[in-house]
């Protein structure tokens, strides 16, 4: 048996690593993933990383942190992390988030509840270190010691911790070993919130010392405010795709197709996740159908950032996520629309309807919706002809997190799927007690250097799970299967997973959007919309 | 960031394979990342991808849409496959010396 992982096991001034996961560790997955044996081995950082950046944490290593060169360095990254843990507990400097962490640091009663909720706990095995409050914990310490000055009786009472450099080092790792579900939130009974530990942390990497992930931040955010999206498509080339979609719409379903363009004074201004476009232009091509479809007054924007509803700030950096919150508002300003509408992208979603209000003051704040719920009027109020027959093969419905734990849209969605799909089968748990996709917080599009095998293997492998159980019976590859995921950072692992233990070409087990399916059915389209190719 | 070396040929790239600096990309440099993909030879149909890839590339600074790649040089996504067993971003981009693909994508 191995040894348990203790909390002063962080500080350790070696850099070797604390946690060390095998195939057989894992949670066993159901047919046909049922042997470890015959999973795939996990790649072996190599000489080269483990010499020249922190990895002391796990297998894997996903923000490159380099390794200080002298001591002094080390003490001055300590010393900014701890400043910024000092920021973190003002009013002044975290005023959004203030109350729900100060109640998580002094309430917790560590009964553990959360670690029964967590995916990537019990997937790893119930391994020590994933486990939600092994983060938080460390955190709580440093917030007795640190932040509140505690002496030797503090210490006694709240548990002392060694502050240097390993610990923040591996902190920081340990802020990226977490999706930000909050299924663990959810379940607490006192509302504590690992998840939200484990962003204020990344928060403090991000805003005091520059450390974050590379494809959030400097590929992302900031390529969004530089170009306009974070695919790197300007204005320009989103224009030029769109209209390629709209001509390949022509020719699938053979209704015309044009999409309008900074429309004023237009109902909705539909915020695609740009990434849609790029990979999976089926997309942006069905909503435009629909919306036309329905007579909906609605339009893109292809002002800066208004055509990508991308905001990864949410993830990492308030200040990031505040600059581009605010762009999107700026771009439904600018054109006077009435409401923004947000495509299927679960992060979007939140983002800019939830979070975004408490930074989007007066005529900037501009009401947002979900597509979900526009969808659900559309199809359920039977503005468009519907075949359901068109879509008789077995769907599932992956729940995004942020889309319904984090903001309660559970039912619009099932309420389409029901009405067009006669093989719709629940995953369980489902709706609010979903499990993340495991792709969740930015780790879809994270993967550098060996992090997509800890994807895989642990943080996507409950989803896995869920799918394989919801598909049991019909699992032969004669028969065409759909998961439907409104939200592309969910598709993207979807496609990631089912390539990964080749679930597409064996069992023929497909992922897509929402509106796909609905075009699929349209009486007015040419059959065969979904084409049952990989993409 | 490493430097990726073969034959006469040598380039800076990241973490998976994907230079960083596009601007310095041959025809050599393209024989010698197919390496890295497991293609030893680049035949007329890989070309044709790549070039296309590298044209779209250069004048519009990212790549393009699959759907887009596929429908102008006439390959379907199988064939794509064939070409560049790691497909068209993780492979032929990086043949085609375009960077790493950003976004949710």
């Amino acid at each position: 048996m191995k040894d348990r992982i203790k909390l002063t096991d962080m500080s350790r001034r070696d850099r070797k690593p604390l946690a060390h996961l095998e195939n057989q560790d894992l949670m066993p997955l159901p047919y046909p993933l049922e042997a470890p044996e015959k999973d795939h081995a996990w790649a072996v950082l190599s000489d080269k990383v483990t010499g020249s950046v922190e990895c002391g944490l796990d297998d894997t290593c996903a923000i490159n942190i380099p390794q200080p060169k002298t001591r002094e360095d080390e003490d001055e990254l300590v010393k900014k992390f701890l400043a910024g843990l000092d920021k973190l507990f003002t009013k002044e400097n975290n005023w959004t988030f203030l109350q729900p962490l100060v109640l998580s640091m002094e309430h917790c009663a560590k009964c553990q509840t959360c670690s029964d909720a967590c995916h990537i706990y019990e997937a790893s095995g119930e391994n020590e270190l994933y486990r939600p409050t092994f983060r938080s914990e460390i955190v709580r310490r440093l917030y007795f010691k640190s932040v509140k000055h505690g002496g030797v009786l503090s210490a006694w009472q709240h548990g002392d911790i060694d502050v240097n450099w390993p610990l923040v080092a591996r902190l920081a790792e340990l802020a990226y070993r977490c999706n930000l579900c909050r299924r663990c939130a959810q379940t607490c009974p006192i509302g504590a919130d690992n998840g939200l530990v484990a962003h204020e942390l990344r928060k403090v990497f991000s805003q005091e010392l520059g450390i974050n992930a590379k494809e959030c931040h400097d590929n992302g955010s900031v390529l969004q405010l530089k170009v306009g999206s974070s695919t790197g498509m300007s204005s320009l080339v989103v224009k030029d795709n769109i209209e390629f979609i709209d001509e390949d719409m022509m020719d699938r379903t053979g209704i015309k197709v044009e999409t309008p363009w900074d429309v004023e004074g237009a109902d909705v201004l539909l915020i695609h996740n740009a990434g849609e476009i790029l990979a999976w232009p089926e997309n942006p091509g069905a909503f435009a159908l629909i919306l036309s479809a329905a007579g909906i007054k609605w339009t893109l924007s292809s002002e800066l950032a208004g055509y990508d509803s991308i905001n990864y700030g949410l993830w990492y950096d308030d200040a990031q996520f505040a600059r581009v919150a605010i762009k999107h508002a700026q771009a439904a300003k600018k054109l006077g629309v009435k409401k923004i509408v947000l495509g299927e992208c679960g992060h979007a979603h939140k983002a800019l309807s939830v979070i975004a209000d408490r930074v989007l003051t007066g005529d900037l704040n501009i009401p947002r919706e979900s597509s979900m719920t526009l969808l659900r009027d559309i199809v359920m109020n039977d503005r468009l002809k519907l075949d359901p027959s068109r879509n008789a093969f077995p769907v599932t419905l992956h729940d995004p997190c942020n889309l319904v734990r984090l903001m309660g849209v559970v039912e619009p969605q099932r309420e389409i799927v029901r009405k067009i799909c006669p093989q719709f089968r629940e995953m369980e748990p489902h709706g609010v007690d979903n499990y993340c996709c495991g792709g969740g917080s930015g780790f879809a599009i994270m993967s550098g250097n060996n992090f997509q095998d800890w994807r895989f293997h642990v943080s996507g492998r409950k989803k896995m799970e869920q799918v394989l159980n919801a598909f049991a019976e019909c699992m032969d590859p004669s028969i065409n299967k759909y998961i439907c995921a409104p939200c592309s950072n969910c598709k993207g692992q979807f496609r990631d997973m089912l390539a990964y233990y080749d679930l597409w070409n064996k069992n023929r087990i497909l992922y897509g959007g929402l509106v796909e399916l609905i075009v699929n059915c349209m009486v007015d389209a040419k059959p065969g919309f979904i084409d049952w190719e990989w993409h | 960031m490493s430097t990726f070396t073969h034959g006469n040929v040598s380039v800076e790239v990241d973490e998976d394979g994907f230079m960083l600096e596009p601007e310095k990309w041959n025809e050599d440099v393209a024989k010698a990342l197919a390496t890295t993909e497991g293609v030893n030879e680049l035949g007329e149909e890989h070309w044709k991808l790549v070039h296309y890839l590298r044209n779209y590339f250069l004048q519009f600074g990212v790549a393009p849409m699959i759907r887009k790649l596929c429908k102008e040089t006439g390959y379907d996504l199988k064939k794509v496959y064939e070409l560049f067993p790691s497909g068209p971003a993780k492979g032929a981009c990086k043949v085609a010396g375009l960077a790493k693909p950003t976004g949710c994508v």
